[in-house]
C-alpha cells in the first residue's frame, strides 16, 4: 500500500472532521495509506504569516513540509488553500538565499528543509495515483442519473508554475469532473466554472462583496446545470457554499432551495457505502434527502459473478 | 496629484523589499484586473490599479485602504500576466507594508493570536464534533501539542511578526 | 619601422561623456612606433577624415589607427579615406572604444578610460605589423532568386525582372499570392486585396524575365555572392501541369476531404484541389497525405479492370480530368524532382504565420466561436467559406455582438515580447468593414494600447470611433463558455478602473505574427541568423535593413520582422535594388581578408576540409602530393582552418600570427606595454 503524509490543515480537523473521516475511510480500500503528520500546524493561511513576512511564511510552511520529509513521504492536503500556500512556499524555497535564511530559522527548532517531498492535493492522489478504474471498482452505489456541479477552487489551479502536480488547462479543469464522473454521475459544464466563490480574505474583509460574487457563481450553476448537488475539492469553498446559500435564501436573493454541497471524498465515501453519520454529518444545508438518493438500494452495484 | 520621483522610488523600493519584486515589469495592460475576483467585487485598489497607485508614488496615501485584505490570493492574476509581474505578490507586499505599520483591521488580529497560541489560524474546540463522527477527540495536529506550538512560537518570535506586540 | 598615426574620436558625448579622450590620446603617443596621436569631436566627419588624409599625404604616417566606434559601420569610411590619400586601405585598424568601453562601462569613467587605452594599445600593436593587401574580383551570374511568393516576393521579383535580370520566383504552395491573397480588404484605403494583388500575380507569372516555380522549395544552396548554386525541389503534384487547364473537375469529383489551409481551416477542401479561384498558376495538385486511394488502388499502380468489359477502372480524379493530366498509374517520384539554377543574388521573402488559438488556454480555444483574425478575414471575404457573409462557425447564424482581442501572444513574455505591429490596424479595418455592412452589429474592441503609427492610420482609427465602434483600453483576461455557444468576455476598462463582463457571439483573437515552423530549416540551408525575436536577422537594424551577414543574401517582408503591406512592399523593392547591385556590376569584390594555404608547409592531413563552414577547402594535387587548397571566392575569412591547422600552414591575411600576438601582448600588459 502506498503511504502518503496526510496534512489536515485547520478547517478539516477542527470544523469539518466528517471530511477528515471520509478521507481516512476511502483511502485504504483504494490502496493508499494516509500517515499522520504529528504536530502539523496551519499552512499558514494567507491572512496570517504570508500577510506579514515572507520568511516567516516560508518557515512555518517549511516546518510542516519537514514533518513529511522526516518520514520520507510526499504530502497530501485536503484543503485547497493549504495546497496553494505550501506549494508557493516550496517554490520560494527554490531561491538559494531564501532557503539559507529560512533554514537558519528552522535550525533553532532543530529542523531543516530539504525540498524532498512533493505537494499533492487529495484530488491529485485520487486522479493520478489511484486512477478512475480503481475508484469505479470500489463503488457500492452507482450515481448514474445524478447531476453534479463541480467547484475546483482557485488554489489548485493558479499559478500553474508553482505546482508540481496540476491540471492540463487550469481554465478548463477536468480532474474533479473526471473524479465525479467516475461515480457514474453527470457533470455538466457551467460558464462560471473557474470563478472564485468569494470565501477567504474577501469574506472576512467585506461580507457583502463576497456574497455578491458567490451569488453570481451560484446562479450560473443553478440556471445552466440545474444540478442535484455541488461537489468541491476545496474545504473553504465547501464552507462558502454551505454557509452562504441559506443566507441568500433567507434574504430572498435566490428563489431556489440551497443546493446540498459535499467535499469530494464525502461523496465518494457515500458512494462506497460509508456511514453518512460519520462521513457526511456536518452541514448547514440539510443533505439527508440527497444522501438517501445516493445510497438508494436501487443504485447498489451488483457483484459480477 | 504631483509626480514626485522621490516618492515613486520609495514606494517601489518598499514593495520590492516586501516581495513584490516584479512591480517594474508592469506595463499596465490590465489583464490581472480583468480576472481578479476582488476587482470584480468592487475593491478599488487591487492588481493593476494598486500597481498604478504605487508607481505614482502613492504609498502612505493609500495605507488605510482595505482592498489588499480583500485579495483572495487566488493568483489568477499571476497566471494571466503577460509580463511576469506576479501581481498577487505586489498586493501581498503592500499588505505586508500595511501590516508592519499596523494598518489592518482588528478582526485580523484573532487569527494571528490563534496561530501563535494553537498553531491553527482557524481554531475552535473540535472535541465534540470529532467524537460525533467517530474520530479521536484530539487531532494529530498542533492543536493540543505543546511542543509543536512552541516550535511555531519560536518561528514567529524570530521574525518581524514577533515585533508587532500582538502576542 | 612603421609610422603609426592614432586618431581618437569623441563621438560627441558617446565616448567623451565617459572616457577621458585626452588621456587616451596622451597614452597613445607613448606607444611604440606611434608618431602622431590626435583627437577630434567626430573623426568620421569631413574635417576628421581630412586630418587623417593630410597626415598620410604629408608622409607622416603609413599605418592608421582610429579609436572610435564599430568597424561594422565605420571601417569602410576610413579605409576609403586613406586609400584616397594614397595609402593601401588595409593598413588601417579600428579600436572600438565606444562599444567595448564607453557604452558598457558608463558607470565607471576611470575604468572605461583605462580599458580604452588597452583597446588602443592592442590596435596599435596589430597596426605595426599590418601588410598591404589587394582586393580581388570574380564574375557574377546575372540572375536572381526570390524565395517566397507573397506580396514581398512578388514585388522583389518584378523589380529585379524590370531591371532586366533573370529572376526565379520560388513558392512552396501551389500558387503565388501569400497571405495577402487570403485577405478581404486592405487598410487604410479599404481597397480589395485580390483586386490589387491578382494583377501583380499575373504580371509576375507572365513576365519574360521571371520563371515562377510554385509548389517548390529550396533544397540546397551553395556558393557565394555572384555565384550561388541552388537546388530547387519541385514537389510532386501528381498532376501534369503542362496539361492541366485549371478547370477544377478533379477537385469536384474527389471524395477525400481535409481542412482547407486557404480558408484557415474553416472549411474543407478535397485531396485533389486548386488552391483558390484566382490561383496563379491555376493548376491542380493531389495532396497525397489526404488522398484516400479510391478503390484501394495505391498511387503508381495499374488500375483494376472491369470484369465484363475489361476496361480499366479509373479513379474519380483521373476520370474527371478532360485534359488527361492525371494518370495514377505512372511511377511518379513522391519526392518530386530537383531543378538546379545558378544565381548571383538571393532575396528571402518567406513571410510569416499567425499563432494558433490553441496556445491561449484562457481564451476558451475549444469554442468554435473563438477564431483568429485571419479566420475572420476568410469569413468576410467573398471567396471565403460563407461567401463574405458574417456567420459564426458554431451555427452559421449572424452574430449580434462581436469582440476583438488584441495582443494575443504579442507583447507577452510567455510567447513573444515584441509588438506584431499590424494587428491594431487590421482589427480596426475588420471592425470598420463589418460596421459599414451591418450597422446594428455591436463591436467591442479591447486593446492594451491602440498603435496606429503610419500614414493615414490614426485618421482611420479615429474614424472608427466616429462610426460607433466601442474601444476599451485593457487586456482581456479570459473567456467563459456560455450556453448557446456564446462567450462571456472577462475584460477590464482601464479608464474607469472597472472590470467588464458581457456575453459575445463571436470573439476574434489577434494572434501574434511569427516565423513559420519550416523557417528553421531554410535558415540552415542559407546560413541565415535569427534575431532576438526569432525572425531572420538583418545586417544592421538601421543601415543594413535588407542585407544579411552573408553577402548576396537579402531579406524582405515579415521574415525579417512583422510589417504591414506598405512596409513589406517598400522593403521588397529595397531588397531588389540591393540584390541587383552585384548583378549590375557584373563582378564582385572579394576582400583579401581570407585564408591562404602555404603548400610547402601543408602536410596534406585534411583536417581543415570538413571544418570549413563554407565548403571552401578541398584537397588538390601540388607537386605530386595531396595538399589542401582554398577556393578564394568561397572563403569568408572566419579563421577556423587557420587555428585548426596542426602544421601552421594556413595564413589568415589581415589576422596573421604576429599581428594577433601583438594584440594579445598589448591587452595583457596592463597598459604598461611599450615593448615590441
Amino acid at each position: 500500500m502506498e503511504k502518503i503524509g496526510l496534512y489536515l490543515g485547520c478547517n478539516i480537523p477542527l470544523k469539518a472532521p466528517d471530511i477528515e473521516q471520509s478521507i481516512r475511510q476511502i483511502l485504504p480500500p483504494l490502496g493508499v495509506e494516509p500517515v499522520d503528520l504529528e504536530g502539523a500546524a496551519c499552512c499558514p493561511a494567507w491572512g496570517t504569516a504570508p500577510s506579514f513576512d515572507l520568511d516567516t511564511w516560508c518557515a512555518v510552511s517549511s516546518r510542516n513540509i519537514t514533518l513529511a520529509e522526516e518520514q520520507g513521504l510526499d504530502i497530501m492536503t485536503g484543503c485547497n488553500s493549504c495546497f496553494g500556500v505550501l506549494s508557493e512556499a516550496k517554490h520560494f524555497m527554490e531561491d538559494g538565499e531564501r532557503r539559507r535564511t529560512v533554514n537558519q530559522k528552522l535550525a533553532k527548532i532543530n529542523r531543516s528543509f530539504e525540498g524532498t517531498s512533493d505537494i499533492y492535493h487529495i484530488a491529485h492522489v485520487l486522479h493520478k495515483k489511484v486512477g478512475m478504474e480503481k475508484i469505479r471498482e470500489g463503488l457500492k452505489f452507482d450515481l448514474g442519473g445524478l447531476k453534479i456541479a463541480v467547484q475546483t477552487g482557485c488554489h489548485s489551479l493558479w499559478p500553474s508554475d508553482v505546482y508540481a502536480v496540476k491540471e492540463e488547462n487550469p481554465y478548463q479543469p477536468t480532474i474533479l469532473k473526471d473524479l465525479c464522473e467516475a461515480t457514474g454521475a453527470e457533470v455538466p459544464h457551467y460558464s462560471r466554472l473557474g470563478a472564485c466563490c468569494g470565501m477567504g480574505g474577501m469574506r472576512s474583509t467585506d461580507m457583502e462583496k463576497s456574497l455578491k460574487l458567490f451569488k453570481e457563481k451560484l446562479v450560473s450553476i443553478k440556471e445552466e446545470t440545474d444540478a442535484d448537488m455541488i461537489v468541491t475539492t476545496c474545504s473553504s469553498c465547501f464552507l462558502q457554499f454551505d454557509m452562504s446559500q441559506p443566507i441568500l435564501r433567507e434574504r430572498g436573493e435566490i428563489d431556489f432551495e440551497p443546493l446540498p454541497t459535499f467535499y469530494y471524498t464525502q461523496l465518494l465515501a457515500l458512494a462506497m457505502g460509508c456511514d453518512p453519520s460519520q462521513v457526511a454529518a456536518l452541514s448547514q444545508i440539510d443533505r439527508s434527502a440527497i444522501i438517501a438518493r445516493i445510497q438508494d438500494e436501487q443504485r447498489l452495484i451488483k457483484e459480477v459473478a | 496629484m504631483l509626480v514626485e520621483q522621490k516618492k515613486i522610488d520609495e514606494a517601489v523600493a518598499t514593495i520590492i523589499g516586501f516581495g513584490g519584486t516584479g512591480i517594474l515589469n508592469c506595463v499596465q495592460c490590465g489583464a490581472c484586473s480583468a480576472v481578479c475576483p476582488g476587482v470584480k467585487a468592487g475593491f478599488p485598489l487591487l492588481c493593476r490599479n494598486l500597481i498604478r497607485s504605487l508607481l505614482n508614488g502613492q504609498l502612505e496615501e493609500i495605507i488605510e485602504d482595505s482592498s489588499s485584505w480583500g485579495c483572495q490570493a487566488c493568483n489568477r492574476c499571476t497566471e494571466v500576466c503577460p509580463q511576469g509581474v506576479r501581481p498577487q505578490e505586489v498586493v501581498f507586499a503592500f499588505r505586508r507594508y500595511q501590516a508592519n505599520e499596523l494598518a489592518f483591521s482588528t478582526s485580523a488580529v484573532t487569527s494571528q493570536m490563534n496561530l501563535y497560541e494553537t498553531g491553527h489560524a482557524v481554531f475552535t474546540d473540535p472535541k465534540e464534533l470529532r467524537r460525533q463522527v467517530g474520530l479521536p477527540e484530539v487531532p494529530p495536529t498542533s492543536a493540543f501539542n505543546k511542543q509543536a506550538q512552541e516550535e511555531i512560537q519560536a518561528l514567529i518570535d524570530n521574525g518581524p511578526m514577533g515585533e508587532l506586540g500582538l502576542f | 619601422m612603421a609610422k603609426v598615426g592614432v586618431y581618437v574620436c569623441h563621438c560627441g558625448s558617446n565616448i567623451a561623456g565617459v572616457i577621458d579622450v585626452s588621456a587616451v590620446r596622451d597614452y597613445a603617443e607613448t606607444l611604440p612606433d606611434v608618431v602622431i596621436a590626435r583627437k577630434d569631436l567626430f573623426m568620421c566627419s569631413d574635417s576628421g577624415q581630412e586630418m587623417v588624409k593630410q597626415d598620410v599625404r604629408d608622409g607622416l604616417v603609413d599605418r592608421v589607427v582610429v579609436a572610435a566606434c564599430t568597424p561594422r559601420t565605420h571601417e569602410p569610411i576610413f579605409r576609403a579615406a586613406i586609400e584616397k590619400a594614397g595609402l593601401n586601405k588595409y593598413l588601417f585598424e579600428m579600436a572600438n572604444i565606444r562599444d567595448q568601453a564607453s557604452w558598457v562601462h558608463g558607470h565607471d569613467h576611470e575604468g572605461a578610460t583605462e580599458k580604452a587605452k588597452l583597446v588602443v594599445a592592442s590596435a596599435v600593436g596589430k597596426a605595426r605589423h599590418l601588410e598591404p593587401l589587394e582586393d580581388k574580383f570574380v564574375d557574377v551570374t546575372d540572375a536572381a532568386l526570390v524565395i517566397g511568393g507573397g506580396i514581398g516576393g512578388i514585388s522583389a521579383a518584378l523589380e529585379l525582372a524590370n531591371m532586366g535580370h533573370k529572376t526565379f520566383l520560388v513558392e512552396k504552395t501551389p500558387s503565388i499570392g501569400g497571405v495577402m491573397a487570403q485577405l478581404d480588404k486592405t487598410f487604410p484605403t479599404n481597397d480589395c486585396s485580390a483586386c490589387i494583388l491578382t494583377p501583380m500575380m499575373v504580371d509576375a507569372y507572365n513576365h519574360p524575365n521571371i520563371e515562377t516555380l510554385t509548389y517548390s522549395e529550396v533544397d540546397d544552396v551553395s556558393g557565394y555572392i555572384g555565384n550561388f548554386s541552388v537546388k530547387i525541389r519541385r514537389k510532386q503534384a501528381y498532376v501534369d501541369w503542362d496539361k492541366c487547364t485549371g478547370c477544377g473537375d478533379c477537385a469536384a469529383k474527389c471524395p477525400a476531404k481535409t481542412p482547407d489551409e486557404f480558408n484557415a481551416g474553416l472549411s474543407d477542401r478535397r485531396a485533389a484541389f486548386i488552391m483558390f479561384p484566382q490561383a496563379v498558376p491555376k493548376k491542380a495538385v493531389i495532396d497525397m497525405d489526404a488522398c484516400i486511394n479510391c478503390g484501394g488502388r495505391e498511387i503508381g499502380s495499374e488500375p483494376k479492370l472491369n470484369k465484363k468489359t475489361g476496361a480499366p477502372i479509373l479513379a474519380p480524379c483521373e476520370k474527371a480530368c478532360p485534359a488527361d493530366a492525371i494518370n495514377r498509374s505512372l511511377p511518379l517520384d513522391p519526392g518530386g524532382r530537383i531543378k538546379e539554377v545558378e544565381v548571383g543574388s538571393i532575396v528571402v521573402a518567406t513571410g510569416y504565420q499567425v499563432m494558433d488559438k490553441g496556445w491561449f488556454k484562457e481564451m476558451a480555444p475549444d469554442s468554435p466561436n473563438v477564431i483568429t483574425a485571419l479566420q475572420l478575414e476568410r469569413i468576410i471575404s467573398a471567396t471565403g467559406p460563407t461567401e463574405g457573409k458574417l456567420l459564426r462557425p458554431s451555427d452559421n447564424q449572424k452574430p449580434k455582438t462581436i469582440t476583438f482581442v488584441s495582443c494575443m501572444g504579442s507583447r507577452d513574455a510567455n510567447f513573444h515580447t515584441y509588438c506584431s505591429r499590424f494587428c491594431c490596424m487590421y482589427m480596426i479595418k475588420q471592425a470598420r468593414l463589418l460596421k459599414e455592412k451591418y450597422p446594428e452589429l455591436v463591436i467591442n474592441m479591447h486593446f492594451i494600447d491602440v498603435r496606429t503609427a503610419g500614414k493615414d492610420y490614426d485618421e482611420y482609427y479615429t474614424g472608427a470611433r466616429r462610426m460607433g465602434i466601442n474601444f476599451f483600453k485593457g487586456k482581456v483576461g479570459g473567456l467563459e463558455m456560455l450556453p448557446e455557444d456564446k462567450l462571456r468576455v472577462l475584460a477590464y476598462d482601464m479608464e474607469s478602473a472597472e472590470s467588464i463582463e458581457y456575453a459575445s457571439d463571436l470573439v476574434v483573437l489577434a494572434t501574434a505574427v511569427e516565423l513559420p515552423e519550416d523557417a528553421q530549416g531554410l535558415a540552415q540551408k542559407l546560413g541565415l541568423q535569427f534575431c532576438g525575436s526569432n525572425f531572420f536577422r538583418e545586417l544592421h537594424p538601421k543601415l543594413g535593413p535588407v542585407e544579411t551577414s552573408t553577402e548576396g543574401l537579402f531579406l524582405a517582408g515579415c521574415c525579417q520582422g512583422p510589417k504591414d503591406i506598405p512596409d513589406t512592399v517598400s522593403q521588397a523593392k529595397g531588397a531588389a535594388a540591393a540584390a541587383a547591385v552585384p548583378l549590375a556590376q557584373g563582378r564582385v569584390k572579394i576582400e583579401p581578408i581570407i585564408s591562404e594555404i602555404i603548400p610547402e608547409n601543408c602536410s596534406g592531413c585534411g583536417i581543415c576540409v570538413p571544418l570549413c563552414p563554407y565548403d571552401a577547402i578541398a584537397m588538390s594535387e601540388w607537386a605530386g602530393t595531396a595538399r589542401a587548397a582554398i577556393e578564394m571566392s568561397a572563403c569568408k575569412g572566419c579563421g577556423v582552418c587557420t587555428s585548426a591547422c596542426p602544421s601552421g600552414a594556413i595564413v589568415l591575411h589581415g589576422y596573421e600570427e604576429d599581428q594577433i600576438f601583438a594584440q594579445i601582448a598589448a591587452l595583457t600588459s596592463g597598459g604598461r606595454n611599450h615593448a615590441g
